[in-house]
């Protein structure tokens, strides 16, 4: 049984716990706050992007087979798996579904006889992949002088892709990261970066023919870095939020259970208090009898 | 009365313009070009330089841009950029900061990039000159 002064010492500490928990749980909801009007801003660049790209899409299939960036992926050897990570801890299971999700497919491509390599941005996923997988490391991306990602971070990220595609160190793109669905529900998800699939519009869009200048392969050479930084940086914003949120579900619940704990502590203690006390009257009193 | 047409200016961070406009002047890769209503569906690449778009009843209004892609098609012309200044926000430092960030560029970089990159620090020049 500890003493009266132990258990005055942890519910102390616990208390003090639980306003360390709290405090993060809202700078972590005004963070969320933030992220998110950051990602609403930067949806109709990302959207009309897309839009573009498939306006191109349904104009250039005579040529598709041409462009180095085109292509659907298939029967390509070498994988290059980029992984998207926060640069913080203490964000529940934030970090480590996103690496889960990237080792299985690890494993998977491992089995096919797939050449891997691996680039993290955000500290922790490379410390949870460099215990397993150190000789894939191609590279890693540090975020933690960025407060906010601003579109130039994605710009160098996707630069640095690129050039290495072009050199041949890898076929297939692909990114993980998490998805902000809600506030509380983040989903681990993956997708295909390089090669850029064109997926044809459907024939009842309006089938409009585009003049294009210079030509279809310069603006596609234009186009696909561009886009290519619009989808890192939207991957990256979303990953913000994800984290903040998640930060917030995680800091909630400690700050949940620090109050049970609290709770429990405090009976503990005040039974404590209470048996002392009945001793020593006990003591009193046969104290008193054996006069 | 000359027709309007929607025109949205749209960064990658933020929305920059949007509204009805009578035309705009685009500084495109190959060569400058005015829109007006019922142009024909283009898509074209943007070099570095002012955009110029009048609302009408004011003045003209200038943008400078560095760099991006116009796509125009059925009187809804969208302006993907890099990024956007107002024309008159716009210090003759911030061109030549972006003039001197290419040069930094062209001396790294190996021998690929270095005739786009020699195009853009003339685009950029020749912008500063109409700041």
């Amino acid at each position: 049984m500890p003493s009266l002064k132990d258990l005055k010492i942890r519910i102390d500490s616990v208390k003090s716990t639980r306003k360390i928990t709290k405090a993060m749980q809202m700078v972590a909801a005004a963070k969320l706050r933030k992220a998110q009007e950051a990602a609403e801003r930067g949806r109709p660049y990302a959207e009309k992007m897309r839009d573009i790209v498939s306006n191109l899409a349904s104009s250039v299939k005579n040529i598709a087979g041409d462009n180095k960036f085109l292509g659907d992926g298939s029967d390509c050897k070498k994988f290059l798996l980029i992984v998207a990570t926060a640069e913080r801890g203490l964000c529940g299971g934030f970090n480590s579904s996103i690496v889960k999700l990237a080792k299985s497919r690890i494993a998977e491509l491992t089995s096919q006889n797939k050449e891997v390599k691996i680039l993290t941005i955000g500290k922790k996923g490379r410390e949870q992949l460099n215990r397993e997988f150190e000789k894939l490391f191609i590279g890693h991306v540090d975020l933690s002088n960025e407060k906010n990602i601003t579109i130039d971070t994605a710009r160098k990220i996707s630069m640095d892709i690129i050039s290495r595609f072009e050199d041949g160190e890898y076929e297939v793109a692909e990114i993980f990261y998490n998805k902000f669905a809600s506030v509380i529900s983040q989903i681990p998800s993956s997708y295909k970066l390089l090669p850029v699939s064109l997926i044809e519009k459907e024939p009842d869009a309006s089938n409009v023919s585009f003049n294009f200048e210079p030509d279809e392969d310069e603006i596609l050479n234009e186009i696909i870095p561009k886009s290519i930084a619009t989808s890192i940086f939207s991957v990256l914003q979303e990953n913000a939020a994800s984290e903040q949120g998640s930060r917030m579900a995680a800091m909630d619940n400690a700050t949940r259970n620090a109050g049970e704990m609290i709770d429990k502590l405090t009976i503990d203690f005040n039974r404590s208090r209470q048996a002392a006390i009945t001793n020593e009257l006990i003591e009193i009193i046969s104290g008193a009898e054996a006069l | 009365m000359t027709n309007k047409f929607e025109l949205s200016i749209i960064s990658a961070e933020s929305k920059v313009f949007e509204g009805k406009v009578e035309n705009i002047l685009v500084p495109g890769m190959v060569g400058d070009f005015l829109v007006l209503s019922n142009h024909a569906p283009c898509i074209s690449s943007i070099r570095p330089g002012f955009l110029e778009f009048s609302e009408g009843t004011s003045d003209k209004q200038r943008y400078f841009v560095s760099g991006g892609i116009i796509e125009i098609i059925n009187n809804v012309v969208s302006v993907l950029v890099d990024s956007a200044v107002a024309g008159d926000k716009i210090a003759k430092e911030d061109i030549t900061n972006l003039i001197s960030e290419v040069n930094d560029r062209l001396s790294a970089e190996d021998t690929i990039n270095k005739d786009d990159l020699g195009l853009r620090k003339n685009d950029l020049e020749e912008a500063l000159k109409q700041a």
